[in-house]
């Protein structure tokens, strides 16, 4: 396991390393999305400011498009620009662009929209509780379930909420697109996730107006987490349009309250639990899950974030009967898109959360009822998929020894018999499937390609971005391990359709697992054509066989199968698994949580490049942290953030200290990493509040406000019974 | 109007809105664009730079807070002696991820390397408590300091 150093780090720091806004031409215009102020509405007339020289200005509308007005998705159901109706806060209703980037705002600032109001369904908790806004299609589990209760068992009937969450990459989104009007060619650059995804979307705003679209990246991609999935294409198509109409180059870059009030989000769930567990050995016989996400005004790609958030949300535990339903709701909100995780923090928040309640309602200890309904090798998850290995029980055991969890119980407990200030642990764990879910990889089949030069570079393309991640780094790694070459001389090109074959997006925990493993493999095939074991001196005594090219595509094994209609089968090949326990310090004077410790264990496989993994599971931990502390993105009476000013973010005084450890590291298979540490820490930390506080929570975040609320409803229910 | 100030060592003098922010005619008049835009309100950091020696968010002054002044950027810190122990330890910690926030991240530890430089946890999370990161969970950010502290200790 090694620790090679990022190549870009050094760059990055000097601030050399170019981001999208940097890339400047004297010909450049500046783009910027217009969008509506209000959440449902037909639009009867558009008012364009008087003062200003229309001439200067190119304006986009849906009725410019000469493809098609729809975002290519899973369900390509968005519009790029609405046409007449406007069903969303924030839905783009104009391309504008001009030379001046002080004009084009000032201008657009003074644009009237007159339109007729409609109902709108913006209020999120209302909308999942109402059934008649469900829409696309339902995902039902069913195993083995009946639904006859059983005497000897004690029922618990739970609802748990959470909230948006922002991904709020510190770069925000853009794009620049330079169509050639000689070649009828659109070339795109931006900041984004997957370069393919946009490529299919400007092909299809376009539609048979250009002939060709090159996507690249730019050098550097300030975070994306999931943001930058799906996005990117509509902010893209319309570069694209306001360059094929202006004839010039032009640059969107969102200015930071345009992104977090106009982008996707992660879905706000509500999830409902029962529960039917053995009152004597504390064995869950049974599980109802009802499983529902507001996907905003469209679907987009909800459907795939609530098939990962159903097969997340039986936890990591061995139950005999479930029935797990998914639904998606419709509301007036912006559409919820990939956020790190993808449905599963949900999924873990809950089942985690009430395996708790459970446990406090039956006696039992966190751990020991975690233990009493582990998933075992050989176990079947509800999908009827067999547990290989049991390395989710070594992650568990390790961190429980590890943090000293009993004893630091014990020594809470009696902190908080004297003190008004409170300290709590909790625990949780968790696991991540790698990959696509179901026949995701088999219908993806990445491709990846390697060419080595004359003058002995190795040059790595895949279509997948390194946004922060490490991601170039560690495919360089890889390949320069199994080559045995030297990694100076291993490099990862950007990016771009023209030079890079689909290897997929770069989402799904899945590019050193999936894209990784095929270009680990393609380098052990280019050794096997290497005669001499030696590729550089291979390369100076046969200059004539060089520059060459190598491809491979992912093949699928025969023997995995997953119904995409029962959901039964192999809903992923592999899995990482983790277990973590968490400190907190409650001060009770300011209603605040302040996270002290947390102790992460991990099955990650092998981590290819032990400092990048670690600062994932950092960086995971603290974007939990937020979720579980501070970040929401609707308040009620106050309506929705604005920007980091009301968005709150953790900040270096509120950093834990962090413990990781990784287990079952010779494993041959470098498993998803991404997203895992980010989906149990939360959890955690509810059920660390639980034991400090000795009240039960079912919503996060847990702000000072929303603390407050629950100590005094329970209070007042205190203070009713005595009076009773 | 004629505003004039040095800027990484260079005289400029430059006719300007003295409303225009100083971010823009850091990044867009003068292109030093390794000062970088995050969230435009003086919350995140990523545009600071160094005025008059001191931390300051350039997207919340305007042209004018630069008349007759010495503003220093992540460009030419990396080129100083200290800025470039600080470098090796980023790199050596990976405490760079997306690298955006970062050369914000960077003028302020200088800073606090320069004016204090004590190996203390809790002095430089003050000292880096204007700079959000969203990719590191920070931990080893404070490494890296922590480890350039005790290096510039050493030389003394």
């Amino acid at each position: 396991m090694s620790s090679a150093r990022k190549f870009d780090a050094r760059p990055k720091v000097a601030g050399t390393y170019r981001f999208l806004d940097d890339y400047n031409n004297i010909e450049m215009m500046h783009g910027l999305l217009f969008y509506a102020r209000f959440d449902h509405g037909i639009i009867s007339k558009i008012h364009l400011p008087p003062d200003f020289n229309l001439n200067e200005f190119t304006i986009v509308h849906a009725s410019d498009i000469p493809g098609q007005n729809l975002v290519p998705e899973p369900v390509a159901d968005q519009p790029f620009m609405a046409d007449k109706e406007v069903i969303h806060f924030g839905q783009i209703i104009l391309g504008i662009a001009h030379h001046d980037k002080k004009t084009l705002k000032d201008f657009s600032e003074q644009i009237q929209v007159e339109y007729q109001k409609q109902p709108a369904t913006t209020d999120i908790k209302q909308c999942l509780e109402d059934e008649k806004n469900c829409f696309g299609k339902e995902i039902l589990i069913n195993h083995n379930f009946t639904p006859k209760s059983d005497p000897g068992c004690t029922y618990l009937h739970k609802v748990y909420y959470t909230p948006h969450q922002e991904q709020a990459y510190l770069e925000t989104q853009g794009m620049i697109a330079i169509y050639d009007d000689q070649k009828k060619s659109m070339f795109i650059q931006g900041t984004m996730q997957c370069p393919y995804f946009v490529k299919e979307a400007v092909e299809t705003i376009m539609g048979s107006a250009i002939r060709q679209v090159i996507v690249e990246t730019s050098e550097g991609i300030g975070g994306a987490f999931g943001g930058k999935e799906d996005f990117p294409n509509i902010i893209a198509g319309i570069a694209a349009l306001l360059s094929y109409k202006s004839g010039k180059p032009v640059k969107i870059v969102l200015d930071r309250s345009d992104d977090i009030i106009i982008t996707t989000k992660r879905h706000p769930a509500r999830i409902e639990i029962e529960s039917w567990t053995d009152r004597i050995s504390g064995k869950i016989r049974k599980l109802t899950v009802d499983y529902r996400l507001d996907a905003g005004a469209y679907q987009t790609l909800s459907p795939v974030v609530l098939a990962r958030g159903v097969l997340h949300s039986f936890g990591t535990y061995n139950i005999e009967e479930a029935q797990i339903r998914g639904r998606l709701f419709r509301s007036n909100t912006p559409p919820n898109g990939a956020f790190r995780g993808f449905g599963a923090p949900q999924a873990i928040f809950a089942i985690e959360s009430h395996i708790d309640h459970i446990a406090r309602e039956l006696g039992i200890d966190l751990a020991d009822i975690r233990r009493i309904n582990l998933l075992r090798k050989g176990d079947e998850m509800p999908t009827t998929q067999i547990i290989q290995e049991d390395h989710i029980k070594e992650c568990l055991e390790t961190v429980i020894s590890w943090s000293d969890y009993y004893n630091k119980k014990a020594r809470f407990e009696e902190f908080n018999h004297t003190h008004s200030d409170k300290k709590g642990i909790g625990l949780a764990i968790g696991f991540h499937g790698g990959g696509y879910t179901g026949n995701g990889e088999k219908i993806l089949k990445s491709e990846v390609k390697i060419t080595i030069d004359k003058d002995e570079l190795v040059k790595i393309y895949v279509a997948n971005t390194d946004m922060g991640q490490g991601a170039y780094t560690t495919l360089a790694q890889i390949v320069s391990e199994a080559l045995s070459y030297p990694l100076s001389k291993t490099i990862v090109e950007i990016p771009n359709t023209d030079k890079a074959p689909n290897s997929g997006p770069t989402v799904a925990s899945r590019t050193i697992y999936i894209v990784g493993a095929l270009l680990q493999n393609l380098a052990y095939k280019i050794n096997a054509e290497i005669p001499d074991n030696n590729l550089s001196s291979y390369i100076k005594n046969h200059p004539g066989q060089f520059p060459r090219e190598w491809k491979l595509q992912f093949q699928p094994d025969p023997d995995i199968r997953f119904d995409d209609n029962t959901y039964q089968g192999t809903a992923y090949k592999d899995y990482s698994w983790a277990a973590c326990v968490v400190e907190i310090y409650y001060h009770c004077q300011i209603y605040q949580i302040e996270v002290k410790n947390i102790w992460n264990v991990l099955d990650i496989g092998r981590p290819v490049n032990r400092k990048i993994a670690e600062g994932q599971v950092e960086g995971g931990n603290i974007q939990a942290m937020g979720y579980a502390l501070t970040e929401f993105f609707y308040k009620p009476g106050f309506g929705r953030m604005h920007g980091f000013t009301d968005y709150i973010l953790p900040t270096a005084f509120d950093i834990p200290e962090i413990n990781i450890e990784f287990i079952n590291t010779s494993s041959p298979i470098a498993k998803g990493l991404g997203e895992i540490p980010m989906d149990y820490p939360a959890p955690a930390i509810l059920n660390a509040a639980q034991h400090a506080l000795g009240r039960n929570f079912y919503e996060l975040p847990l702000t000072p406000e929303n603390i407050f609320q629950v100590l005094k409803s329970s209070h007042n229910t205190k203070i009713a019974q005595e009076d009773n | 109007m004629k505003i004039s100030f040095r800027i990484n060592q260079k005289d400029v003098s430059l006719d300007l809105d003295p409303m225009r922010r100083l971010i823009d005619v850091i990044r867009e008049d003068l292109g030093y664009t390794g000062t970088k835009e995050s969230c435009g309100e003086g919350e995140c950091g990523a545009c600071t730079i160094l005025l008059d020696g001191f931390p300051v968010t350039s997207c919340l002054l305007n042209a004018i807070h630069a008349q007759g002044k010495q503003i220093h950027t992540a460009e030419y810190l990396a080129k100083t002696e200290k800025g470039k122990l600080l470098i090796d330890c980023f790199d050596e910690t990976n405490a760079v991820q997306c690298g955006f926030c970062f050369p914000g991240f960077f003028v302020s530890s200088y800073h606090y390397l320069l004016n204090d430089g004590e190996p203390n946890l809790e002095k430089i999370k003050y000292a880096l408590s204007g700079n959000i990161c969203r990719c590191t969970g920070y931990t080893k950010i404070f490494e890296a300091i922590l480890l350039a502290c005790d290096r510039i200790k050493k030389q003394v």
